[in-house]
């Protein structure tokens, strides 16, 4: 449970607030982060932060306001100051044209499942001599780069509409490394993530990238002329293909307000071919998983997509309040997206061996949507993507394009693999708050646009 | 304890403490303030009214050729700061195959201030909120279906020191401000047009800024209008054509393939595991030619009045203006003390003389790292935007970017923008949606026909660039006069 004193300090503020009559949530963050940076094959960074910040948010009536301090806590003093000047501004506030809804705590809930001490407090040694493994056993001919990050974060969050509180102490990491040839410019990755320390093995990694290694070392780059083409997409190209579906699709505000490429759908219509089934599960451990949302709904099993249909939207609480309809519990930064697996081979090569030629990208860089209504996307390859013909690796492929639809993709999906794989998807701007999604190791789709290739990696 | 001036000798003391050790380099940063507020108005709703407030220290160690770092918001706690900075920097060191070091550089004493008439935290929230929803009524029309008004507001109060002896006080003030109108338009798809406040690059950069009503709220009806024209337009078709870019698109497309490949750390390789590399190499300085004659590109460009002017970097270097690129050929990079010694060493050769003064940090609690300033593509000798109009046999004009995607080594891009003008025969004949233009960097900037003169400069303001691990966003600027470019892959390929 969050520190004994702060949590007696922010509820002292809670119940004088509550009596005063004031709508206020106090929500309380807490990190401890720790990422190493690794370029030119030295570590050239190795940072530790440990960081506590308060928001509070006010409600006055269809007025609201809120203010966020990272400093140093004193004491209620200090919650009360933050507090004080959310009132302030909620008061000169102008008012919605719809009456906000209020959080409030559903029920307590403390959530430590996922927290592993050793991982918190991650001695950044046994980083350093995992890096110098790995580039020891991979070969110093090759230039390393990479970053892990590792940490903990405490969520408290109390509102003044009752006494429950809802608290979350989890702990994350991310591990990257990138090998690139100094001549020849390919660039292979490796990523790991999880909860516990014991999740990361340098076996791993010497495994996968060992595995690539002689393909971009004994052939040369292939340049993907511009058609449509049989594509496996890697877990992380899935990840990025089902987050921007999830984001642009099934968030309740882009499909009210016609932004959408679902808006002229509704929940029951077809909108992706009949083997796709997402769901959001705060309760699946390949995702971080958080129980309860920033509004203190507790969060639950979500069908998104059953089968190809549209199931569900999700909706915030401005969202709904501006819309009239009910929250579903998505005031959150941590959703845990699910896709479904299927019952492909767990190779993707062998998926594939009656397919022709087939492009395998693992990953997708830099995506972005020049038409959202329209679903389009655009991104190209970076890592360790190759060309296959008949089920054979024949070699690494240049810098290529996509830009497609995600009806397109999504709707002609051939082969999904039967295994599932953890995607973590956090960024650190700002604050920690990890993030992850579980996808099929991979999914082998038809007629994939590629719109142009550079003759670089 | 939160008395500054104890605070800043209790900093002096430990950076004594740790250089005796024997580190490298030391340097400490105490945000006494970092303030941001943001408002944004909704379909005319108060959706955000929010403030955030920041501050403490953030302490980097060179040690052994690498570098340790550690930030706190609890300045009871500074000794710890140093000590696990201290901590974090020998632990680093265990793996160094290519040392990092700062060189000697004599102190220097400063401070700078951005150039402010009305302090933006003084002027109170309802002037604030009058002013905005003024803005927000003029959007109203009876298409429009979505209307947004956003502002934010920024003020940072730093102090640094390090460990060549140089003390440095910035007092830095930002203010962004953005107005968009939404529409459906003949297929069901949302369009969009906006205008972000921009810079003249003389002013002054405080509320004055985005009350001035030629840098921002005059543009309401325009971007109104031309909504109006765009749910009605058609889509532009795939083909082969010049690309007229107005700054509010241009400004992007130098931030992108530009700025970021000539970023020092890129090149070097310290970002390939997030943003990304550069296909610059060492070898390219002085030889490539990475556009047409008619390309010169700066950094800073002694520009007063943007986020991308901020005094001193955060090793300690003053700001400098300079060319990165000479009427085509590539001269300079953005750079910082520690990654120049490397590619200088690295190279064998002096590629860089010294520090571009580009190493920052965007809040107390992240390392600094090299960000672009005020990348900037000086006015040309080629007119206004009528007189490249009129040049044009075959062409569109683009403003204001949709989406924007790039490849790892910024080789090759895709952008979409808002709004396209067709070009045909030295005339603007009909507006034209969704449109796409894509290319190779090296290739497109070779194909650079036309650039306008001072009078098509805008310095158009960036909030949200980001970059490095952990993550940081950063504020800049972008001085573009309108530039065209030809032979461009425009739309999409069916």
């Amino acid at each position: 449970m969050l520190d004994v004193n702060l949590r007696k300090i922010l509820m002292e503020v809670r119940d004088q607030a509550a009596s005063e009559g004031i709508q206020a949530t106090l929500t309380l963050h807490h990190e401890k982060s720790h990422l190493m940076r690794v370029g030119n094959s030295s570590i050239s960074l190795n940072t530790s932060e440990n960081l506590t910040r308060l928001d509070v948010e006010v409600t006055d009536g269809r007025k609201q306001a809120s203010q966020t301090y990272l400093g140093m806590i004193e004491g209620t003093e200090t919650i009360k100051n933050v507090l004080d000047k959310a009132l302030e501004k909620a008061r000169v506030a102008s008012p919605k044209t719809y009456d906000p809804i209020p959080d409030e705590v559903e029920e307590s809930i403390q959530e430590e499942s996922q927290y592993d001490e050793v991982l918190a407090d991650l001695d950044p040694g046994i980083k350093a001599d995992a890096y110098r493994e790995i580039f020891s056993e991979l070969g110093a001919k090759y230039n390393y780069s990479g970053s892990w990050s590792s940490g903990s974060v405490e969520v408290y969050m109390i509102t003044t509409a009752n006494r429950n509180e809802v608290y979350h102490k989890g702990t994350d990491q991310l591990f990257t490394v990138v090998l690139k040839h100094p001549e020849k410019k390919w660039e292979l990755i490796n990523t790991q993530t999880g909860w516990r320390a014991s999740d990361f093995s340098v076996e791993k990694t010497v495994k996968e990238l060992g595995r690539l290694i002689p393909v971009y070392e004994e052939n040369p780059g292939f340049k993907v002329e511009p058609g449509e083409y049989t594509v496996i997409f890697g877990s992380d190209a899935v990840s990025e293909i089902v987050n921007i579906s999830v984001f642009t699709g099934f968030m309740g505000r882009g499909w009210e307000e016609k932004q959408s490429w679902t808006s002229q759908n509704k929940p029951g219509d077809e909108v992706l071919g009949q083997n796709i089934t997402l769901s959001d599960d705060p309760l699946n451990p390949q995702t971080f998983m958080f129980e309860f949302d920033m509004s203190g709904r507790k969060r639950k099993h979500f069908p998104l997509i059953e089968n190809g249909v549209l199931m569900n939207l999700m909706y915030d609480s401005s969202t709904a309040a501006r819309y009239g309809r009910e929250p579903t519990g998505h005031d959150t930064r941590s959703m845990g997206i699910v896709m479904n697996t299927g019952d492909g081979f767990e190779c993707p090569i062998e998926a594939v061996k009656d397919m022709g030629r087939v492009l395998y990208i693992p990953a997708l860089h830099y995506m972005n949507m020049p038409s959202r209504s329209k679903g389009i996307f655009t991104g190209s390859s970076r890592f360790n993507a190759i060309l296959v013909e008949d089920g054979k690796v024949v070699s690494p492929i240049f810098s290529t394009r996509i830009t497609d639809s995600l009806q397109n993709v999504l709707s002609k999906v051939k082969v999904i693999s039967s295994v599932s794989e953890s995607v973590n998807g956090s960024n650190t701007y700002g604050r920690r708050m990890p993030v992850a999604v579980s996808v099929p190791s991979y999914i082998v789709a038809e007629g994939v646009k590629i719109t142009d290739c550079a003759e670089s990696f | 304890m939160t008395d500054s001036a104890a605070v800043k000798l209790e900093i002096s003391k430990n950076i004594s403490r740790i250089s005796l050790d024997g580190a490298g380099y030391v340097d400490a940063r105490f945000y006494q303030d970092d303030s941001s507020e943001t408002i944004l108005l909704y379909d005319g709703d108060l959706e955000a009214n929010d403030t955030t407030i920041e501050s403490g220290i953030g302490v980097r160690v060179l040690w052994g050729g690498a570098w340790g770092f550690a930030a706190t918001s609890d300045l009871s706690s500074l000794r710890a700061c140093f000590d696990k900075a201290l901590l974090n920097a020998k632990t680093a060191s265990k793996l160094v195959e290519v040392p990092l070091f700062m060189g000697d550089k004599d102190p220097i004493k400063g401070s700078y201030s951005s150039p402010v008439a009305v302090d933006p935290f003084t002027v109170n929230l309802e002037d604030k909120l009058e002013f905005l929803t003024r803005l927000d009524a003029d959007l109203v029309d009876d298409f429009i279906l979505k209307r947004m008004v956003y502002a934010n507001f920024q003020k940072k109060r730093i102090y640094f020191q390090n460990s060549d002896g140089s003390e440095i006080n910035k007092d830095l003030v930002n203010v962004f401000g953005m107005i968009m109108v939404m529409a459906l338009d003949s297929d069901g798809e949302m369009q969009r047009r906006s205008m972000s406040l921009y810079s003249t690059g003389d002013g002054t950069s405080g509320w004055e800024m985005i009350t001035n009503p030629v840098l921002f709220a005059d543009h309401s009806s325009r971007i109104k209008s031309e909504l109006k024209e765009l749910i009605e337009a058609d889509a532009l078709e795939y083909g082969r054509k010049s690309v007229i870019l107005l700054p509010g698109q241009g400004h992007l497309q130098v931030h992108e393939t530009i700025g970021h490949p000539l970023e020092l750390d890129r090149i070097l390789g310290y970002e390939l595991s997030y943003a990304g590399g550069s296909f610059v190499t060492l070898d390219s300085f002085g030889k490539l030619r990475y556009g047409s004659d008619k390309l010169s590109a700066s950094s800073y460009g002694s520009i007063l009045n943007s986020p991308g002017s901020f005094g001193y970097d955060d090793d300690g270097t003053p700001e400098r203006d300079y060319l990165l690129i000479d009427r085509g050929i590539l001269v300079n990079a953005l750079t910082s003390r520690a990654m120049i010694n490397e590619a200088n060493g690295k190279a064998g050769r002096e590629v860089f003389r010294q520090s571009g003064g580009v190493a920052r940090a965007t809040s107390f609690y992240r390392a600094p790292i090299d960000r672009m300033t005020n990348v900037n593509i000086l006015p040309g000798d080629d007119g206004t935007l009528e007189d490249i109009i009129s040049s044009t046999e075959d062409g569109i004009v683009v403003d204001n970017p949709v989406s924007w995607s790039i490849g790892s080594n910024r080789e090759h891009f895709h952008f979409g923008c808002e709004i396209a003008w067709e070009v045909k025969n030295g005339e603007k004949t009909r507006v034209l949606r969704n449109p796409t233009y894509q290319g190779h960097t090296l290739e497109f900037y070779n194909s650079l026909s036309a650039v306008g003169d001072k009078s098509t400069l805008r310095v158009e303001l960036v909030d949200n660039c980001g970059k490095g691990e952990p993550n940081q966003v950063m504020q800049i600027g972008h001085g573009v006069p309108v530039v065209k470019f030809d032979d461009v892959i425009t739309g999409e390929r069916k």
